[in-house]
């Protein structure tokens, strides 16, 4: 590992733990290190147990999921736009999170099951469409991924219409904006599994990815089975995101900005940069859901918090291309 | 490297398999908790039994099934009761149990009932919406008792898990309003109260009932709150309110369970007798009078536009005062036989004997 990135590396999870720490401090409940240690206080020490480390560790677990998924999915498409939004994954997971809403009762377990399938679906069917294309071209993907985008949100618009406006409206409207407010310990311990599997075969198949990333003519004559690998790559990301957006909601930008942000500091595109925009993603989320539950008198959905930091980043990034070109 | 790829596959088939297990078992979790009337009856049966043999207030525990399905006991009388939504709010309030409330629903300053019977509620901590509740600062309350909406059974269900008693209620219509009343009041211990509240709205009801079930049941249009052309349907409660004060829902054959878009032509088609606005309606009767595409529908014509009084509550929701929505309604249709100060002693006589609120009867024109 270059000195540059144990550096960076470093810094970030130093700082990640001391994010981590204060995260666990801050909420409506006062809940001290020290009540935890001691009996007279069981309802701080339940509160703690079952909804504010759950909490902190899934905002820590969205945003690494979210952050390394979208790094590998602007490699794998060479696209610096590529985000998980953009083959689908999070349109078809908010169908499937409104279809739960509207057809099996909108409890908890319905929801997460059926957005978590509604975007693995969606993703599904992006990859079929581009094995029956003519052309097995990088641009396939993305606009076979443009097109089941438009149709999971066609689904969506048509079931949001048939939607109690007060009720039903409200929870699709609510789920779309992403939250952090209701995770317990059940939701965590479900999705915990998926995201890990997801993350092991990533980490399992780094060898593959940076291969992806050089020109296909070259990985093919490497031996490599360029179309398949990317596949399933592209599976295992998927599986990371739709574990996370299932009980988190849509959370906007963070996909974007960390793998760009992660490359802008360690000026490299390796395996390790995308494990490091992991590292960031987490950070920027767990402050970014700090903000959202501290320091206002309600709660702010976090992708309130994550876009305001986003979209201005990218319009530096646009402008800074501008510059280059 | 096919051999890796076999693998990776694999281990992608057995979570997509884990996963459909997750939702398969999702599923049962809904099944078992069902929302609506049968758990909902035995609440009610459960609660009256209750009440009959508990003559004194406050046997403690007392065991009843919510309208989520769910079986609460309360193991002694509540002392801080937080209510997360506004119906129970104003039913605590005309139970008089509002010096017990310790939170309340976000947005309490918009409902002026609280301001004349409760202000010291404006001050409570807020605990968030259904969409949005703050489990944390409830929990941070120490409450006994938490009452919820039916949207927000899934934080019930996590305040249970810590710990926290919690009942949630679905008062969609007047069985359900009724079951509401006997829960809560069981759940608080007080009998007496309910009992009290519930006899005047089945009075009343039977009242009205006798007064207006000889009589022309005119067609009635309710302009929704939102737009004049928006609608209730037969499925929602303002078609009860219209039937108990002896009208007809002009818009009895739409289904909706929500407000209805409607058209110009299809209001010219039912040509309704009489319109009635929505209490918390945005537009005017003026604007509905000087419409000219309304102009030649017969209410128009004779003049029969009226709003439902908004001063203290919106009637035409299922809250404890909403038997004073039909009352009004009735008031304009037959005031032959149930007239404008009858009905205005009536809502002094309410509010005041469940509100402690004296109410200026000019306040309802």
């Amino acid at each position: 590992m270059k000195k540059r990135t144990l550096t960076f590396y470093t810094v970030t999870l130093l700082l990640l733990g001391v994010t981590f720490l204060i995260s666990l401090m801050i909420g409506k409940y006062p809940v001290t290190p020290a009540m935890l240690f001691r009996d007279e206080n069981a309802m701080a020490v339940r509160v703690f147990w079952t909804l504010r480390l759950p909490r902190v560790l899934m905002a820590f677990v969205a945003g690494f999921a979210l952050s390394f998924a979208g790094s590998i999915y602007q490699t794998l498409f060479r696209n610096p736009l590529a985000a998980p939004d953009i083959i689908g994954v999070s349109s078809g997971a908010s169908a499937g999170a409104a279809v739960g809403i509207l057809f099996m009762g909108g409890s908890m377990w319905a929801v997460m099951g059926s957005s978590f399938l509604g975007g693995f679906l969606a993703v599904l069917l992006a990859l079929g469409l581009t094995r029956i294309a003519a052309g097995r071209q990088i641009a396939t993907f993305v606009l076979a991924g443009v097109a089941i985008n438009a149709i999971s949100q066609a689904i969506l618009m048509l079931l949001k219409l048939s939607a109690d406006p007060e009720k039903q409206l409200a929870s699709i409207e609510y789920w779309t904006m992403g939250s952090f407010a209701s995770i317990t310990d059940t939701k965590l311990l479900t999705i915990l599994p998926f995201a890990a599997v997801a993350v092991l075969g990533l980490v399992l198949l780094r060898r593959q990815i940076s291969l992806l990333a050089m020109d296909s003519e070259y990985v093919t004559m490497l031996g490599v089975p360029v179309a398949s690998m990317r596949r399933l790559i592209l599976l295992l990301a998927t599986l990371l995101v739709a574990s996370v957006v299932c009980v988190t909601g849509l959370i906007y930008f963070i996909g974007l900005i960390a793998p760009h942000l992660a490359r802008l500091m360690l000026k490299s595109n390796r395996f390790s940069t995308m494990l490091y925009s992991g590292l960031l993603g987490s950070l920027i989320l767990l402050v970014a859901d700090c903000v959202a539950r501290g320091f206002t008198i309600g709660e702010v959905p976090v992708s309130v918090v994550t876009s305001l930091i986003g979209a201005p980043f990218l319009i530096y990034l646009i402008c800074r291309k501008e510059k280059i070109a | 490297m096919k051999k890796m790829s076999k693998l990776l596959s694999l281990l992608l088939a057995f979570s997509m398999c884990l996963s459909l297990a997750a939702c398969g078992s999702g599923t049962d979790t809904t099944t078992t908790a069902p929302d609506t009337t049968p758990a909902a009856e035995t609440a009610t049966t459960e609660a009256e039994t209750e009440a009959d043999t508990t003559e004194a207030e406050g046997q403690y525990p007392v065991t009843l099934t919510d309208h989520a399905g769910r079986s609460v006991t309360i193991e002694a009388q509540p002392e801080k009761i937080v209510s997360g939504y506004y119906i129970s709010s104003t039913l605590l309030i005309s139970l008089g149990l509002e010096d017990k409330m310790i939170g309340i629903e976000t947005n309490a300053k918009s409902r002026s009932i609280y301001a004349l019977a409760a202000p010291q509620l404006l001050e409570l901590p807020g605990v968030g919406t259904a969409k949005e509740f703050d489990i944390e600062g409830c929990a941070a309350l120490n409450p006994d008792l938490v009452i919820v909406p039916l949207k927000a059974k899934d934080a019930a269900a996590t305040l249970e898990e810590l710990g926290i008693t919690v009942l949630v209620i679905n008062p969609e219509n007047d069985q359900l309003l009724a079951e509401t009343i006997a829960m809560i009041g069981t759940a608080a211990g007080v009998t007496d109260e309910f009992t009290a509240l519930q006899a005047y709205i089945d009075d009343k009801n039977t009242e009205l009932a006798a007064l207006v079930q000889e009589l022309d049941k005119p067609t009635i249009y309710l302009g929704g709150n939102s737009a004049f052309l928006s609608t209730s349907g037969a499925q929602m409660y303002q078609n009860t309110l219209i039937e108990n004060a002896g009208g007809t829902n002009a818009a009895a054959e739409l289904t909706d369970t929500y407000w209805a878009e409607v058209s110009y032509e299809q209001l010219l088609a039912w040509n309704p007798e009489y319109i009635i606005l929505a209490p918390a309606a945005e537009y005017t009767i003026e604007s509905v009078l000087s419409d000219p595409k309304l102009a030649d529908l017969t209410a128009i014509q004779e003049g029969k536009v009226y709003q439902m009084p908004n001063t203290l509550e919106s009637w035409d929701s299922p809250i404890p005062a909403s038997i004073l929505g039909s009352l009004w309604l009735a008031s304009v249709l037959h005031g032959d036989v149930y007239g404008q100060e009858t009905f205005e002693a009536d809502v002094t006589r309410f509010y005041q004997s469940f509100y402690d609120v004296t109410v200026d009867p000019a306040q309802l024109q």
